[in-house]
């Protein structure tokens, strides 16, 4: 199998030697994979527009003792709106960034690829943060840990219109009194219920659903911080996005 | 590794020539026992990194790089003082500088926003961008055609917006002589932007 191919998603890029990019992809057929795309960087290569980030391509790869390298891409689609607001660049690059630190090289997950390109596509139209954070909890979803959220992981008390806190030791929210020092991000019922709400909705009701300012910051604060501490990983593009 | 069998300093040659960019532990030992044997070679290049570390430095105004501070560029009377030129790299002034076709001044962000790799705006060279805008008429900003630079090109037209400066972005698109069945479509939407009449 000196030659391969791949119908995959440009999750991550780096500038690589003179004019390469070393380019992190997501495949249908084999998930995460990485090759070098040589000469991107001079403006008269083929390869340049398919191997930019976030684009969905056909890819022919070559298996190097190494690295392997782009042979031939043909970009399917550009996502042209991801390039134009700069708020939906920041979300779309807080996916990919997760999907990239909690996935393994060569381990096929067919669900995550085509749950990513979906939301590439929706993004379109849904708020960025929203559709960032109804992405996060079904990628959690996937790998099998979604935090727990309507009773606490220690006691077994239902939570319903009280605060609860989040804790990734205990996979899911905490009450009040069992959360004691540990380490736990605040999250208020209404959160929680937004949390289920994202989780479940399909795109044209995800469109239709709102955050307030602080609600926002207690689940993209929340996600990450249970992300990090699950995946044992800093999420750099999440940590940036939330200072811009 | 073969390092084992090379004497420490000789060892200590090779690593440090591989941590450079595009250099794999072959070009690295050949590049060292080159040095080596070519004694005066390497004095040469001893003394150039030892002058260059020594006096060239970042321009307190622009940020490229140079051995005058201000650089020769912002000190220039010849220059258009009213229009400032924003890139990603040193490397950037000269592809522009090569072409004569600019005559304004440059400001030089050493690199671009990229949240994956953790790179915010207080990495970049931007704070001494705003104490530098009241002469400036016309902000242009040149960064590279990618995600990042995109990105970057947009936070940085969003901060300026107040300020009332016109900002324009150099026209991206279709590389000359490049075949427009090989262009994906952000090349062909932003080469549509950048249309001029006949
Ligand atoms: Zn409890
Ligand atoms: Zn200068």
């Amino acid at each position: 199998m000196a030659v391969y191919k791949a119908d995959a998603i440009v999750i991550r890029t780096r500038e690589y030697g003179e004019s390469d990019r070393l380019i992190t992809l997501f495949s249908r057929e084999k998930g995460k994979l990485e090759a070098v795309a040589k000469g991107v960087r001079k403006p008269k290569s083929s390869q340049r527009g398919g191997t930019q980030l976030f684009t969905y391509a056909d890819f022919l790869l070559y298996r190097g003792k190494n690295l392997d390298t782009v042979n031939q891409v043909q970009a399917k689609e550009s996502f042209v709106h991801l390039w134009n607001d700069f708020d939906r660049t920041i979300a779309a690059s807080c996916m990919v960034e997760l999907l990239d630190v909690a996935t393994t090289r060569e381990q096929p997950e067919p669900e995550l690829f085509f749950l990513t390109l979906s939301f590439l596509f929706w993004l379109k139209e849904l708020d960025p943060y929203i559709a960032q954070a109804a992405y996060a909890l079904r990628l959690m979803h996937i790998q099998g840990y979604l935090p727990v959220l309507d009773h606490c992981q220690e006691c077994g008390k239902p939570l319903e219109s009280e605060q609860s806190f989040l804790c990734a030791e205990a996979g899911g929210v905490l009450c009040a009194i069992c959360k004691n020092n540990r380490v736990v991000k605040t999250l208020n019922p209404g959160s929680r219920a937004l949390m289920k709400q994202l989780l479940r909705a399909k795109p044209d009701k995800i469109d239709r659903l709102r955050w307030n300012q602080s609600m926002k910051g207690e689940i993209l604060g929340g996600l990450c911080f249970f992300c990090e501490q699950k995946l044992e990983r800093k999420l750099k593009a999440w940590r940036q996005g939330s200072k811009l | 590794m073969d390092f084992l069998y090379y004497p420490q300093p000789l060892a200590d040659l090779i690593i440090a020539f591989s941590r450079l960019p595009g250099i794999g532990p072959k070009t690295a030992s050949r590049l060292a026992f080159f040095l080596l044997q070519h004694a005066e070679d390497a004095t040469q290049l001893e003394k150039a990194i030892g002058d260059a570390l020594q006096n060239i430095k970042q321009c307190s105004v622009c940020g490229n790089y140079t051995d005058s501070d201000p650089c020769k560029i912002c000190d220039s009377e010849r220059r258009v003082h009213s229009l400032l030129c924003i890139v990603e790299q040193p490397r950037d002034v000269v592809a522009l500088e090569k072409t004569g076709e600019y005559k304004g001044l440059y400001h030089v962000l050493h690199g671009v926003l990229s949240p994956m790799e953790g790179v915010g705006p207080e990495q970049l060279n931007l704070s001494s961008l705003f104490g530098r805008l009241e002469k400036v008429e016309e902000v242009i900003l040149a960064v590279n055609p990618t995600v990042e630079g995109e990105a970057t090109a947009l936070y940085i037209s969003k901060l300026l917006k107040p300020l009332n400066i016109k900002v324009t972005r150099i026209a991206h698109g279709l590389p000359i002589g490049g075949d427009l069945e090989y262009a994906d479509e952000v090349t062909i939407a932003r080469a549509l932007e950048g249309r001029r009449p006949l």
